[in-house]
């Protein structure tokens, strides 16, 4: 199993070495990541506890939406909307000015400044967070 | 002979006044450059009205799914929804004596479109005390999260109905002054204080912000 590496509050893209965003734990994924010291932060000072830990959402593709190899992902609890946007745009290699909207509970569609771990205490279930994503405006 | 540059100068700051027209082929789809930076890492872009209308209705489902697990909301027309962010619009009026009364009129016409169909929001079963979870929001000075946001029920196992401070001890225990030290903080909700003793699940029903959340924000005690 890979060390996960410590990652920022900070959500930009390639904390990671190899530039993919939230880090792959869950034994069902393909690539575990290499141990990477790079993306240590010693910097932020971060509250101990369950702030620490990761969440783990499973994304599930509406409508046409080309479907994620790789559906589960171990998350840190800060990363924004925005930034999980981000990072699936890329990895189903769609161009910026493409849209993408996610929903929570098919339901509502929470706003890019929210963080996945507030989103993952209110809505998660069975120990994760169920996101839908979709090219297109599917629930409004 | 004025320069050029002189005139437009002059232009620039307002000195002349100018109008302008653009051609149709002048005008183009592309967004104007800002020339000023605009603080991407604070703000989120609002592009357009309809933008700012899906945020509010996110919200609000956002809120229905705590309050009814989505079940108010869903059963709703697109109408009623339309209607809840139509009654939420300010009205632009000009002030002569005659328009005044008109829009104090239009307003209350609006405050009542949009509660006919937010009161429905607030509504829960007869059988129960209470909507399942109050949607809440607090806001603190002190920490770089955007907020706190927990699963909170507005009743508590033997039927108490859970007060402000019952939430506050729960989900940010800091904001309350410890039993026999100083009140270090207000605790607001529109700019009030409520009493803490004050029952969660009337504040939800009667002091939610038209996005359905109650926004509580922690500030340190003023010291005058």
């Amino acid at each position: 199993m890979a060390e996960e590496p410590e990652s920022t509050l900070q959500l930009s893209p390639s904390t990671a070495a190899d530039g993919e965003g939230p880090t792959e734990v869950s034994p069902e994924t393909a690539t575990p990541e290499p141990p990477s010291s790079a993306a240590v932060s010693p910097g932020t000072e971060e509250p101990a506890g369950d702030t620490k830990k990761k969440i783990d959402i499973l994304l599930k593709a509406v409508g046409d939406t080309p479907i994620m190899k790789t559906k589960k992902w171990a998350v840190e609890r800060t990363r924004t909307i925005q930034g999980l946007i981000d990072f699936i745009k890329k990895f189903l290699k769609l161009v910026a000015s493409e849209q993408l909207f996610i929903y929570v509970n098919q339901s509502f569609a929470p706003s890019p400044d929210q963080e996945v771990g507030t989103l993952y205490e209110c809505f998660g279930s069975d120990g994760k967070l169920v996101l839908h994503y979709c090219k297109s405006q599917a629930w409004g | 002979m004025t320069d050029d540059k002189d005139v437009l100068r002059d232009v620039w700051f307002g000195r002349i006044p100018t109008c302008f027209t653009l051609y149709q082929d002048e005008i183009t789809e592309r967004e104007a450059e800002p020339y000023y930076s605009f603080p991407e890492k604070d703000l989120l872009h609002c592009p357009s009205k309809d933008a700012i209308e899906a945020h509010f209705m996110s919200c609000v489902k956002e809120a229905d799914a705590l309050k009814h697990k989505s079940q108010v909301i869903n059963e709703m027309q697109k109408k009623d929804h339309k209607q809840l962010w139509m009654g939420l619009q300010n009205v632009v009026s000009t002030w002569s004596s005659q328009e005044i009364e008109t829009t104090q009129r239009v307003k209350q016409d609006r405050f009542d479109q949009f509660w006919a169909i937010n009161r429905k929001l607030m509504e829960y079963p007869a059988e129960e005390n209470g909507f399942r979870y109050i949607p809440f929001r607090i806001y603190q000075t002190t920490t770089e999260r955007p907020f706190i946001q927990k699963l909170f029920r507005p009743v508590a196992a033997d039927g108490q109905l859970h007060t402000l401070g019952d939430l506050l001890k729960e989900v940010c225990p800091s904001a309350l002054a410890p039993e026999d030290g100083e009140k270090k903080n207000q605790v607001m909700i529109h700019g009030i204080e409520p009493m803490l003793e004050t029952p969660l699940q009337w504040l939800s029903e009667h002091l939610s912000y038209p996005d359905n959340f109650l926004h509580i924000s922690i500030i340190p005690q003023p010291t005058d």
